[in-house]
């Protein structure tokens, strides 16, 4: 390894004073993207700081409507939640699908919402879902967090501190995983509330996205038939070794389908 | 891999062209870019820190403009070595045409990109998407500072 500076704070505050002070800092959470990057030395922050020692990052609780999940919760501990599986079991399942078993002991929820990978699961389940995430400074809406590859609202500094998922009427998760990876080639998050279907689709494209025409149909008769001659433009979707785009925009209807299937066996 | 789009420009053809051979518009719509400059005729020595997600590496190489055909169109060529990262090789061909009586101007470009070394091996499934962003940011600057 080459030298950085090591910090480990215990509260947001200090960790946002260090990262201000720092020459060209980075947050560790759980650090399955962070590590693999300076290993290769396609990083190299000249300081770590890393947030295991904030106990404010942690926990998971019901709030009235909302489900609430510390950042720095690793995908293990969602996935065999008992309150997540009773509240919100697409997220439970979805967190069990994640990577493989060291992955799940070691990522974290707040760590791959932040990052934003174009083909990470938890994104879907934000913006599907129509999340609201608590940074130390704010409070961001789903609709307004994703911008971009690798890109989403949060400034320079800012910490993700919890995401609060209203509970849906139902909901599902559907992907097609990397065979190797377990990323999501595509994955589709699909929940209702109230008569109102939101529906979110990661891995297809550079960022997470909502699909309206998939939303407007499903609202209007919930049935797998109502999507069946849906196809989506593939212009805007990845195109790389593992799937051409016109085959990912295949997918998006294919693991939608799945989805609305799924939700029509909960009773 | 490669990288089609247009994007219109409120401005002249003749005006574009310049902003497309003036280093310093060239060197603040790069993103990321620390250094843009003239080495000989048609030869820039470009510094440039690339950030996409996790990633971060500093890139130092060298563009040349050739097939130059004012102010309708120009190959930029740019290769350049980001240290263990890897490299990354990059032609593109860019032409204009002029709309609307000459107040606004259709660029076109077309990106064929290489990447090797690590970025290629680790960031396969990531790199047409980071060179997509990297070249639309790059444009959407270039279009918006022409147009004021």
């Amino acid at each position: 390894m080459y030298d950085f500076n090591y910090h480990r704070p215990t509260s947001l505050d200090q960790a946002f004073e260090i990262f201000s002070n720092s020459e060209d800092a980075s947050y560790l959470a759980g650090g399955h993207t962070l590590l693999p990057s300076m290993k290769q030395r396609l990083a190299a922050p000249t300081d770590i700081i890393d947030l295991g020692g904030i106990s404010s990052l942690e926990g998971i609780k019901s709030e009235s409507d909302e489900l609430v999940i510390g950042a720095l919760t690793n995908h293990d501990e969602v996935a065999t939640s008992a309150l997540v599986s009773s509240e919100i079991p697409s997220i439970a399942k979805l967190a069990s699908n994640i990577g493989d078993a060291q992955v799940r002991n070691r990522g974290t929820i707040g760590g791959s919402i932040a990052n934003s990978d174009p083909a990470a699961d938890y994104p879907a389940a934000v913006l599907g879902l129509g999340a609201r995430l608590v940074t130390n400074k704010r409070v961001i809406k789903a609709d307004d967090f994703f911008v971009d590859m690798f890109e989403t609202a949060l400034e320079e500094g800012e910490i993700l501190q919890e995401i609060k998922f209203p509970k849906p009427d139902k909901s599902a998760y559907q992907k097609l995983p990397n065979p190797a990876s377990r990323y999501a080639v595509v994955g589709v998050f699909i929940a209702s509330r109230n008569g109102s279907v939101r529906v979110a689709i990661t891995g297809a494209a550079p960022s997470v996205f909502r699909a309206p025409e998939l939303e407007s149909r499903l609202s209007e008769s919930f049935s797998v038939e109502a999507i069946e001659n849906v196809t989506l433009e593939s212009e805007l979707m990845n195109d790389d070794m593992h799937a051409s785009a016109a085959y990912r925009a295949s997918l998006c209807v294919v693991m939608a389908k799945r989805a609305v299937a799924d939700m029509l066996k909960i009773s | 891999m490669i990288i089609e789009e247009k994007q219109e420009i409120a401005a002249s053809p003749e005006k574009v062209w310049q902003g497309l051979n003036n280093p310093e518009t060239l060197r603040s719509c790069l993103p990321g870019c620390e250094e843009f400059e003239l080495l000989g005729a048609n030869k820039f020595l470009v510094v440039m820190q690339a950030k996409i997600g996790p990633v971060k590496a500093k890139f130092k190489g060298e563009i040349e403009l050739d097939d130059i055909n004012p102010p309708n169109s120009y190959t930029i060529t740019g290769s350049g070595k980001g240290g263990v990262a890897g490299f990354a090789k990059g032609v593109a061909r860019v032409s204009l045409a002029s709309l609307n009586n000459g107040d606004v101007t259709e660029m076109n470009y077309r990106i064929e990109v290489t990447v090797g070394g690590k970025l290629a091996q680790v960031g396969s499934r990531l790199v047409s998407g980071a060179a997509k962003k990297l070249a639309g940011q790059f444009f959407e600057k270039f279009g918006q500072e022409l147009s004021v």
